[in-house]
């Protein structure tokens, strides 16, 4: 049986055997270098640290911790299997093997040994972080923490890596066999099941959410646990398997087969843990389907309409108990017989009253109905009372998103956060609409009708119990009575929302809101951090707003607006019919504790930034005026979004939380519905909010065309409302987007774009709290402007054929227009598509700005004034010249063709050089253009797109390459810039190539002239003939570094004509943007061609189009 | 101690038998288990300390079955192998410490002091501190023959004690074997040493094939070579002629010519005088007439 003393004596000596190994002192005094390099530069003040790192107190030993998570797998992976290995060639073991040990004694020895070492260099490594969170005063050092992440993540991982390396090489008893197994086996898991089933089989706990929130606590420990118990029994269990399959005779029998029968018994039980762990992934995946089931069935059932709703909860822990009061009327034109209300399926349904009297009613998961003794009659109001108690189910939210974005993981820094809908834990609650907290008559989200927007506003009033000390924060006027918080929200309201918490609230009154903002009491950093603004604060947030609401042009409808925090793992979604996240709520805009990963809360920093900048422009700014811009900075980028600019990768980063404050002028305000255009509603709120935050995409460098023109794609094969059901949703939402402003173009143009808007901004500020019916509106529309908008919405929102706008030629001049300088800009365009288009043309007049200083906060940066874009309609087959006088000089030209077959869909030109014009009438307006009468001279252009050009590559790509290649399943057509090849030409597009309608030019990476791409004309005469090749600017708008240090870049082009062929070098270190002159050289009908090598001194070149005209 | 093996064979799953249908009676005191290499001396002395089973036959010790009281039996042995290298980086008290913590249950102030005690008795009290890695070979086969005696056994295997030892240190382990031998111990000592057996043994076995060829004392085994001993003086041109013919045991250069002893059924030479056998004549004599084993 087991004797602890000889396990102590074999882990005793064996660990001094270990300590001395030189393997395990060389990745130790790794360890502590990495981790000490690591916390000096990320955390401690040698730099200034960013405020995420440093707010909550998990961050510094879970970061530490994880960082060595899977080196010190492979580390203990390595010792393993060198400890237990019988080794033929010493019979050292032999005078161990014949004391009276028993195997498990011996396994669970050395076990032990290498147990205490790692355990120990674990403690050694975690001083690290400890020590540097002590010296640094901003950071929370939260001893807990330490000792907690040093238990859920380095020892099961050490206890299971230990025992499967173990058992391994017992097995198969080769060490370096087993090694590559076992660092296969994490590797596999670290690269193939990376983030996958909720990270069950993530052994070293890299990736397990176990983030702390400061706030609720650990929120996701029942999974962590249950998860890291798993990987430590299973390695206890490995060790006693490998006692048994020890190479070395048992002392005794039973004892031998007592290790063997433990062994599956421990087996066993973590058997039953992961079952456990699978069916708390799996249950919740299951019960959203079956609720979308319902959902459908449930989903064209007539049924009431609530009117007004009391509810009375009281906060029990895990649980709540609740009495919903509502009334309900019947707004349908036919009697019912059954009515229903949703509720979230974990609360328990007590009892149903109508008109005071008990009802009897069925329950299918999120569905009560009631349909016994019932009738309705049309117009009839009911007074309906539902108490309920329970745990809220968080798997009833977010019904609409699909699995793999349910399952995206929630980043942070660089831990992954368990998402979370709602919080019902012992000491923090937080409920929003989406868990169906109280009862509604509206059904959620289901395969048949995608979903539904709401379809009333209701009459609210909650009354909360809650244990004392702790803060209920909901909507409307707050009275609070012997510890009862009853909540009156001044306006009917589409929904209402409900925290308890041990908040602080901050609250100053501007104009006659009350803005508030609500933090845990540790959570105060941003008074500290801007503590000079309490007397300026009133101004500016006056400042804020006005900007605000003047580029809204709507004002602000509420009492109050409170910020509260939330804890960090709360997580929202993007919606189809709804254009706001969870993230706002009513009067409410939730912010992630601490400020989260966002930037502008990094207050510190911002000021630091801010400092930089202010002395780069010769400012001197006290320290209140940077707070002051630090504070509108926040404002302004977060809530408001006038200013900034970010990255994105649009059809990837679909979630990013969204905490603008516009739903709060909209959706919860007022809004436009209809049963047959739901979309809608969400088009106009697209089409009012006006962010002024620059979203940059980046899809073009890496897919070669933008997700837009990848979204115009397919709606040109699926009607959108396939798109809808169909469609992954970051293109149903692009498609919507651009659907809306489509919508709302061509309507403006119709309309004319200022009376459709004042319109628009007047019926919403005329029915305010309240919402109404698309036929009203559109009754309305017809009277003011004589115009059915039914037909502009039916063809909008079914059509799939598009426009295809050529830009046949942009003159622009320079002009004296009397003692004025202006600027004339003639834009001529042809829709060869097979439909009607809408162009929106801007231009912009400033000098984009690409220094380092973008990088930091401009000293009170303006908002991008942005001129007003022009919109024109092109009908299909129709050639059009646009004329554009402009009092200042256009920088660039920007003609967006929101839904055509144009790639890029939006074309930018710079303007160039304009040419001074003497006299001649300046043209504004646009007219169409009966017969191109532009060009007498003949000439032929190659584009790459045409069958004209050809490409060759002698060069075989990579092995690695060709594999990668293959796991494209879909054949792309246009390859990003960030894929440039050194094999081949690959196609990829952009605004300053040539095209017709594509834009797209071939590009490579330069070699030395191996790979050509040639233009081969027909010619219908022979003669000579001028030769311009396209190119996007001065060394093809490639970065060169310091304006190029006046190096000088060439291509090599190849030109056969009729007396032979010539090699030219041609510099292109200051090529104009367009056509270029080549030469001029005599060609036959055919055998003439042009051709560019890849031989460059820049990293890519291009080829794009080459033009002949006959001289 | 006594052990009883009766038929003991051991045969390796690739067909190779080790040992053959072994019967054997060992007492306390000291045995001698003779044998060329390969003869499956190390096989048999595996078996017995059980780090090794046996095909077939049985071992009893003092009336206890190896196989079923393994756990009985491995507190009252100890065992030095063949090849004994340590474990790098313990200390020489260190290693002898860990033994001494597995085999006995002594408090740590007395299990030192045996540690020490140990130490001193096999000589190497002077590098207690030293690393076992880089101790000598002889050295590390007294520390080897100590980390056996730990746990005072009441049975010492020993295989292969004296390779590589020189001289003074095969003596003083010999030393502490005769030593050994008083108390109640069995010792059994394997080795192709001839002389490290005849020193030292009252009981041997002599293995060959992995059969048992004699069993008996060395006094036993040295009568049956009686009267086929030879000493003779030769010239070279006999010398060449002699040692093509007979098994030679020693050769003495002489005033020019060879003093030669021999193995010879007949006297082999005229001048040929019988000389006084000792078990390296023994063992010649039965490796070459008994076994057939050509030593010419």
């Amino acid at each position: 049986m087991i004797s602890i003393k000889n396990i102590l004596t074999i882990s005793s000596y064996e660990g001094k055997v270990l300590w001395r190994n030189w393997f395990f002192r060389i990745i130790g005094l790794a360890g502590i270098g990495f981790l000490t390099i690591f916390n000096l530069v990320v955390f401690s003040e040698l730099d200034s640290p960013d405020w995420d790192f440093l707010a909550n107190g998990s961050v510094l030993p879970y970061v530490s911790l994880l960082f060595i998570s899977i080196p010190q797998a492979a580390a203990v992976i390595f010792l393993a299997t060198g400890l237990i290995k019988k080794d033929k060639k010493l019979d050292t073991n032999e005078v161990f093997f014949v004391r009276a040990i028993t195997n498990l004694d011996y396994v669970l020895g050395k076990a032990l040994a290498l147990f205490k070492l790692f355990f120990f260099l674990n403690l050694v490594l975690l001083c690290i972080p400890l020590i540097v969170g002590i010296t640094n005063p901003l950071a929370t050092v939260d001893p807990v923490a330490f000792l907690s992440y040093l238990f859920l993540t380095s020892v099961p991982n050490i206890v299971f890596t230990a025992g499967a390396a173990f058992l391994l090489v017992t097995v198969i008893r080769n060490q370096p066999i087993s090694i590559v197994l076992l660092i296969g086996l994490a590797g596999v898991q670290l690269i193939y099941y990376f983030d996958k089933f909720s990270n069950i089989l993530d052994f070293t706990g890299f990736r397990l959410s176990m983030m702390r929130s400061e706030m609720a606590g650990f929120v996701d420990m029942e999974f962590a646990l249950l998860q890291r118990s798993f990987y430590f029994i299973t390695g206890i269990g490995f060790l006693f398997i490998t006692a048994f399959l020890l190479d070395r005779l048992a002392g005794h029998k039973t004892a031998h087969r007592a290790s063997l029968l433990a062994g599956l018994a421990i087996l066993a039980i973590s058997s039953v843990i992961m079952v456990k762990l699978w069916d708390m992934r799996k249950t919740p995946i299951a019960l959203r389907q079956q609720m979308i089931e319902v959902n459908g069935k449930w989903a064209d059932v007539p049924n009431l309409e609530v009117s007004s709703h009391n509810i009375t909860l009281e906060w029990l822990g895990n649980q709540i108990s609740s009495t919903s009061e509502m009334v309900l009327q019947n707004n349908s034109s036919a009697p019912l017989e059954t009515i229903f209300f949703t509720l979230n399926p974990g609360l328990t349904a007590e009892a149903l009253f109508i008109n005071g009297q008990p009802a009897e009613f069925t329950r299918e998961l999120q569905i009560i109905s009631v349909n016994k003794k019932i009738r309705i009659e049309p117009g009839e109001r009911v007074n309906v009372q539902l108490n309920y108690h329970g745990p809220v189910s968080e798997a009833a939210a977010h019904l609409e998103v699909d699995q793999e974005r349910y399952e995206n993981i929630n980043e942070f820094i660089i831990f992954s956060l368990l998402k979370k809908y709602a919080f019902l834990e012992e000491n923090y609650l937080l409920l929003t609409k989406d868990v169906l907290w109280y009862p509604d008559t509206e059904v959620g989200f289901n395969r048949r009708s995608a979903a539904k927007e709401r379809q009333s506003f209701i009459d609210f009033r909650l009354t909360v119990k809650a244990p004392a000390g702790k803060t209920p924060i909901s909507q409307g006027a707050l009275t609070v009575n012997d510890g009862v918080y009853t909540f009156k929200p001044e306006y009917r309201l589409p929904q209402i929302s409900l925290v308890i918490g041990d908040y602080l609230k901050k609250e100053i009154v501007v104009d006659s809101v009350a803005y508030s903002v609500y933090h845990y009491p540790k959570n105060d950093f941003f008074a500290r951090q801007l503590d000079q603004l309490a007397d300026t604060l009133s101004y500016l947030i006056t400042d804020v707003v006005n900007e605000y609401e003047d580029a809204q042009r709507l004002s602000y409808p509420f009492k109050r607006m409170q910020f509260v925090e939330v804890p960090l793992h709360f997580t929202a979604y993007n919606k189809v019919y709804e254009s706001h996240q969870a993230h706002v709520q009513p009067e409410t805009i939730f912010w992630p504790e601490e400020g989260g990963e966002i930037e502008q809360f990094d207050f510190r920093n911002q000021l630091r930034d801010m400092t930089k900048q202010a002395a780069k422009s010769n400012q001197v700014l006290t320290d209140k005026q940077k707070q002051a811009n630090v504070f509108n900075d926040m404002v302004r980028k977060i809530f408001t979004k006038q200013i900034g600019s970010t990255w994105v990768w649009e059809g990837k980063d679909i979630d990013n939380p969204d905490y603008s404050i516009f739903p709060n002028y909209y959706d919860f305000n007022s809004g436009i519905v209809s049963k047959e255009w739901a979309l809608l509603n969400r088009s106009i709120a697209n089409y009012l909010r006006k962010d002024k935050l620059v979203r940059n995409d980046y899809s073009r460098e890496i897919k070669g065309i933008s997700f837009t023109e990848e979204c115009n794609d397919l709606m040109r094969t699926s009607p959108l409302n396939r798109i809808l059901t169909e469609g992954e949703f970051s293109k149903v939402n692009k498609s919507v987007a651009l659907k809306s402003q489509y919508l709302f173009s061509y309507l403006g143009h119709i309309i004319g774009e200022s009376n459709f808007k004042s319109f628009l901004y007047e019926w919403v500020n005329t029915h305010q709290h309240q919402l109404t019916r698309y036929e009203d509106f559109r009754k309305a529309m017809m009277s003011q402007f004589k115009v059915d908008i039914d037909p502009v919405m039916r063809k909008v929102y079914s059509e799939t054929s598009q426009p295809a706008f050529e830009i046949l030629e942009v003159q622009k001049y320079e002009v004296m227009d009397g003692d004025r300088k202006r600027y004339q800009v003639l834009v001529k365009a042809k829709n060869s598509g097979d439909s009607d288009g809408v162009l929106e043309v801007k231009f912009n007049h400033k000098d984009q700005g690409n220094d380092e200083d973008d990088w930091y906060p401009k000293v009170n940066e303006d908002a991008a004034e942005e001129a007003p874009g022009r919109l024109a309609v092109i009908r299909h087959g129709e050639t059009k010249l646009f004329g554009y006088v402009l009092d200042e000089k256009p920088n660039d030209i920007t003609i967006n063709t929101i839904i055509s077959r144009n790639i890029p869909s939006v074309i930018n030109m710079s303007m160039g050089t304009m040419s001074a014009r003497e006299g001649g009438v300046l043209f504004d307006g646009e007219r169409v253009i009966e017969k191109d009468d532009s060009s007498n001279s003949y000439e032929v252009i190659v584009d790459n797109e045409d069958p004209g050009f050809s490409d060759f590559s002698p060069i075989k790509p990579t092995m690695l390459k060709v594999w990668l290649d293959g796991l494209d399943t879909v054949p792309q057509k246009y390859h990003g810039y960030w894929s440039r090849s050194y094999a081949k030409w690959l196609a990829t597009t952009g605004s300053d190539f040539y095209g017709r309608v594509i834009r797209s030019a071939h590009f490579t990476r330069s070699g030395e002239g191996e790979k050509t791409a040639t233009w081969t004309p027909e010619l219908r005469e022979e003669g000579f003939y001028d030769v311009y090749v396209y190119m996007r600017g001065k060394n093809q708008n490639e970065y060169v570094g310091n304006n190029g240090d006046s190096r000088q870049f060439e291509y090599h082009y190849i030109i056969k004509n009729q007396d032979g062929t010539d090699h030219i070098s041609y510099n292109i270190t200051n090529a104009e943007p367009g056509w270029n002159y080549l030469g001029s050289y005599y060609f036959n009908k055919t055998g003439g061609s042009v051709s560019l090598t890849d031989e460059c001194d820049l990293r890519t070149v291009y080829a794009d189009a080459v033009k002949w005209v006959k001289q | 101690m006594n052990i009883e093996i009766k038929g003991l064979s051991k045969i390796y799953p690739n067909g190779f038998a080790a040992i053959k249908n072994i019967d054997l009676q060992i007492g306390s005191g000291m045995f001698g288990l003779l044998g060329p290499n390969g003869a499956g001396k190390s096989s048999f002395m595996r078996i017995l300390v059980t780090v090794q089973k046996a095909t077939s036959g049985t071992i009893l010790m003092d009336g206890m079955d190896i196989n079923t009281h393994r756990h009985e039996i491995r507190r009252l042995v100890g065992y030095l192998p063949q090849d004994f290298t340590f474990f790098s980086k313990l200390k020489t008290w260190e290693f002898l410490d860990y033994a001494a913590q597995l085999a006995t249950s002594l408090k740590r102030k007395e299990r030192i002091a045996k540690v020490d005690r140990l130490l001193d008795q096999v000589g190497l009290l002077d590098v207690r501190d030293r690393m076992a890695n880089k101790l000598s070979g002889g050295m590390k086969r007294r520390l080897g023959i100590a980390q056996a005696l730990i746990g005072e056994p009441r049975l010492l295997v020993i295989d292969e004690p004296t390779t590589g030892l020189d001289p003074e240190e095969r003596i003083r382990f010999r030393n502490i074997l005769s030593d050994l031998s008083q108390k109640d111990v069995t010792i059994i000592l394997s080795t192709h040493i001839v002389g490290d057996i005849s020193s030292t043994c009252h009981n041997m076995a002599m293995l060959n094939k992995g059969e048992v060829a004699f069993k008996g004392s060395p006094e036993g085994m040295i009568d049956q070579v009686r009267g086929h001993v030879w000493q003779i003086m030769l010239d070279d041109e006999e010398f060449d002629a002699i040692k093509a013919k007979y098994p030679v045991v020693s050769t003495i250069p002489a005033e020019g010519r060879w003093e030669v002893q021999l193995i010879a059924n007949d006297k082999p030479h005229p001048d040929a005088r019988e000389a006084n056998p000792n078990l390296e004549h023994a063992y010649v004599y039965f490796m070459e007439n008994e076994l057939g084993v050509s030593l010419v």
